[in-house]
């Protein structure tokens, strides 16, 4: 392969600069809202401006659809190894999926601005906050169209930036600093696969560009076990060599970043505690910034992976979606259960991708974006609802402080807030993956992939590979259940407020629903939660505009198994077996959506709910500590390490310190002796020799009277001795 | 009979009285008189001596040199000292010591 072709500069083009425009212009709210003053309104300004944006990418998306992806490089620099200047190009890639997401997050971006002017109206650092929100979308803007891993790689970490000041944008409370610290660490571990991923591709095709990477890795052969890439450059010719394993261990790599970023097993424990930002900001990292981005990067890096780390993606996806479902069931706080749902769909997505259905993962990434931020600003709406009957707490000489998110408190609000009921319904519903609605579509057809992949690989005997769709199928019914015992908890039965109220009657009344300028984002998104958005027919997924339109990608990495041609092929069969299932899993994942409901319902019956629950069993215990991960990450390496460090500050303190301090000691003890020495003996020698120097001086100076007559006598005393010394 | 002794002791006197005044007077021309003095007790011994060289009289000839060579200095030296006055509007030697060590 011809490096320099492969690498050389594109052109921009009206789209590509269009879409730097996009990329700026957030930055460009994040600077303006840097200072700190009401006056100046700038969360009107920023709002403005990411309408620009979304204005901006439907154009985009209208030009890209279906077309050519459009390509801008430059050379940024060049690194020399050995004889050779490798060119490292960077510049924007605008494909169909990055478009599409695109709008997707300068939409939900969009609105979660005009949704927190009167969320936060409050806040006394209101403008800041919008600040971090220009920022954090700048920051996923740029992982969607950047062209290579390195800069995609910059624009990830400052999504986790961004994510830190957000989640800890109330620092003032300990429990908000310490979950932006913990999303913050927990996705550096993430980032630490994500950069040894990167350097593995380095090292074998000396670019991160995604075009040309594709390219190098469909052209890279493996022979006897090892990884043969070649290629030449400015007429050098040279090859790399590695072994094999290499290739999937540069996608774990890869795939360790997204776990950290999108919460997957073992690192989602994160993303529950980052419930302490702001809800809008929950909206807006759940559904279209920060965990889609790990999604989105596996969706970019998808030719590059085989079908081990696929084979891994699917088990940690399927895993992930039962983990979260199950988490979900115990939770008291209304934003934790949208949590534990986020993780679980993301583990959809997740798993998805590891099935080799990258069309219905994005798919599903998209249609989740919508329902889920829907979801979490209705639930916004419900805490900032609940906010009005604050003044008529019970006050028995100390204040009383509830915590309003607690869905303990609730119940019954179905008919106080009609609308957001209606929109929690929705959103709901399409979570659920109720027929009609969004989620059902793009949840089918992860579940059909999942069920042909299954079956082609099971085929050669290893019925291990059936737990993956069904762990799936499972979380379709966990989460109808969980999702239907939380809107009878908030909605449904009597309301529990008045134990806690002066005087209820005027609370009650006091409750309404939230002002039009948080309505409006809720009912977009709502809408785009209904199926007939994105399909004609409700049932037929495949006839979707999205699935119909998005480009196909194809695996090229070299195929290590001997008995199918490459990998494509058996991703390709996987897809063509997946068909026979469609019907059956339409139909299938209909009727447990609706088991679980109805099975929900039974359960959580509001008659039955008592203020003081029974102590919960061991099931819950687990689903409300979220299966002690916790616990468990304290126990073998919070604590460990915190000890080890605690050994590393003793010795540090008791040895080192000392050692160090006598060393300076000794030191100081020497220069004085040194000092002594060169005060005394050398200043003295040479102060010395100047004082003998100038006695000298003095005498013979006095020689010299300036008295001609002196010189005369001296004269005269000096002829005679010589006459003296001359006649004896 | 008039020796070459008295000569010679004529001459060791006047050398002494030169000396005697050029190291004792404050005036720079009296130094300069005593110098004058010097000279003559050396030209009075020269010309004693030319006694012993009847044919070329050496003696005698260099102590007309030394006459002229006398003039001469004397001339200069009253310049300088001229000079001085102009100068230190004084001609006390002890007063001029400015090349002092």
């Amino acid at each position: 392969m011809q490096l320099e072709n492969l690498l050389a500069p594109l052109p921009s083009t009206l789209v590509t600069t269009l879409a730097l425009m996009v990329l700026v212009l957030p930055l460009l709210s994040f600077i303006i809202n840097l200072h700190n003053s009401k006056k100046f309104h700038g969360e009107w300004i920023s709002s403005l401006i990411l309408f620009t944006c979304f204005l901006l990418s439907v154009y985009l998306f209208l030009q890209v659809w279906g077309q050519e992806a459009h390509h801008f490089r430059f050379t940024w620099f060049r690194l020399a190894v050995g004889s050779a200047a490798y060119p490292f190009t960077a510049g924007i890639l605008i494909n169909d999926l990055s478009a599409l997401m695109l709008v997707v997050v300068t939409l939900v971006s969009f609105l979660v601005h005009i949704y927190s002017i009167a969320y936060m109206r409050h806040d006394p650092h209101f403008i800041r906050y919008f600040a971090y929100l220009g920022l954090f979308t700048f920051s996923m803007i740029g992982i969607v169209m950047a062209d290579n891993l390195l800069t995609i790689f910059m624009f990830w970490e400052l999504v986790g930036l961004s994510s830190y000041l957000l989640i800890g944008f109330w620092f003032i409370k300990k429990s908000a600093s310490n979950a932006a610290k913990k999303a913050f660490i927990v996705n550096r571990i993430g980032d630490i696969g994500f950069l040894i991923g990167i350097m593995v591709l380095w090292s074998q095709f000396h670019t991160l560009d995604l075009i040309a990477l594709k390219s190098l890795m469909a052209d890279s052969k493996i022979m006897n076990g090892e990884w043969l890439s070649t290629f030449s450059l400015s007429n050098n010719f040279g090859q790399t060599l590695m072994p094999e394993m290499w290739i999937t261990i540069a996608g774990i790599g890869l795939f360790c970043g997204a776990i950290g970023k999108s919460a997957q097993f073992p690192l989602q424990v994160w993303l529950p505690d980052a419930m302490e930002g702001p809800t809008p900001v929950s909206a807006l990292i759940h559904a279209a910034t920060m965990v889609a981005a790990g999604v989105f990067l596996l969706a970019r890096v998808f030719p590059l992976l085989d079908f081990q780390v696929l084979n891994l993606i699917a088990f940690v996806g399927a895993v992930t979606a039962f983990m979260g479902a199950f988490a979900a069931f115990a939770q008291n706080d209304i934003k934790k259960v949208l949590a534990y749902s986020t993780i679980s769909q993301l583990g959809y997505m997740v798993m998805g991708i590891g099935v080799g259905a990258y069309e219905a993962a994005t798919f599903h990434l998209i249609t989740h974006a919508f329902f889920k931020a829907g979801l979490f600003l209705a639930a916004g709406a419900v805490i900032a609802a609940l906010h009005g009957v604050e003044p008529y707490l019970k006050n028995d000489g100390k204040p009383v402080t509830l915590d309003f998110q607690d869905m303990r408190l609730m119940g019954g609000l179905r008919k106080k807030l009609p609308f957001t009921f209606i929109i929690f319904l929705i959103a709901s519903a399409a979570l659920a993956g109720i027929p009609f609605f969004s989620g059902f579509l793009s949840k089918d057809a992860i579940l059909t992939s999942s069920l042909g992949y299954a079956r082609v690989l099971a085929y050669e005997g290893n019925p291990l590979f059936y737990v993956v769709p069904i762990l799936g199928f499972t979380t379709v019914l966990m989460t109808a259940m969980y999702m239907t015992r939380q809107i009878i908890l908030i909605f449904f039965g009597k309301n529990r407020l008045p134990a806690f109220i002066d005087k209820p009657a005027d609370a009650i009344k006091n409750l309404k629903d939230v002002p039009w300028l948080m309505r409006i984002p809720m009912a977009i998104l709502a809408l785009l939660s209904f199926g007939i958005v994105f399909a004609l027919n409700p049932f037929a997924s495949e006839g979707s505009w999205f699935l119909q339109g998005i480009d196909s990608v194809a695996l090229v990495t070299p195929n290590p198994f001997q008995s199918y041609d490459s990998n494509d092929v058996l991703r390709n069969l996987m897809l063509y077996v997946s068909q026979d299932f469609h019907y059956y899993v339409s139909i299938g994942s209909t009727i447990l959506a609706f088991l679980g409901i109805i099975i929900s319902i039974y359960f959580y019956n509001p008659a039955k709910f008592s203020r003081q629950p029974k102590p919960p069993g061991f099931l819950a215990r687990i689903s409300y500590h979220n299966w002690y991960l916790d616990k468990i990450y304290d126990k073998v390496f919070v604590i460990p390490a915190l000890k080890l460090s605690g050994w590393n500050a003793a010795i540090d303190r008791k040895i080192i310190d000392p050692f160090l301090e006598g060393l300076a000691v000794a030191n100081v003890v020497l220069a004085h002796i040194i000092g002594w020495i060169d005060k005394n003996l050398i200043d003295g020698m040479v102060n010395y020799l100047a004082r003998v120097t100038r006695m000298f001086a003095k005498l013979f100076s006095k020689v010299q009277s300036g008295q001609v007559q002196s010189y005369y006598i001296w004269a005269l005393l000096f002829l005679m001795g010589l006459l003296l010394w001359v006649m004896f | 009979m008039i020796t070459i002794t008295h000569y010679l002791i004529i001459s060791a006197l006047l050398f002494s009285i030169g000396i005697a005044v050029a190291l004792t007077k404050k005036n720079a021309i009296m130094v300069l008189i005593g110098i004058e003095l010097v000279f003559n007790a050396a030209n009075i011994n020269l010309v004693a001596f030319s006694r012993y060289d009847q044919t070329m009289l050496q003696g005698q000839v260099f102590a007309l040199f030394i006459i002229v060579v006398a003039a001469a200095e004397t001339a200069v030296a009253l310049a300088i000292i001229l000079k001085l006055y102009h100068h230190y509007r004084s001609t006390e030697l002890d007063k001029i010591n400015q090349l002092k060590g």
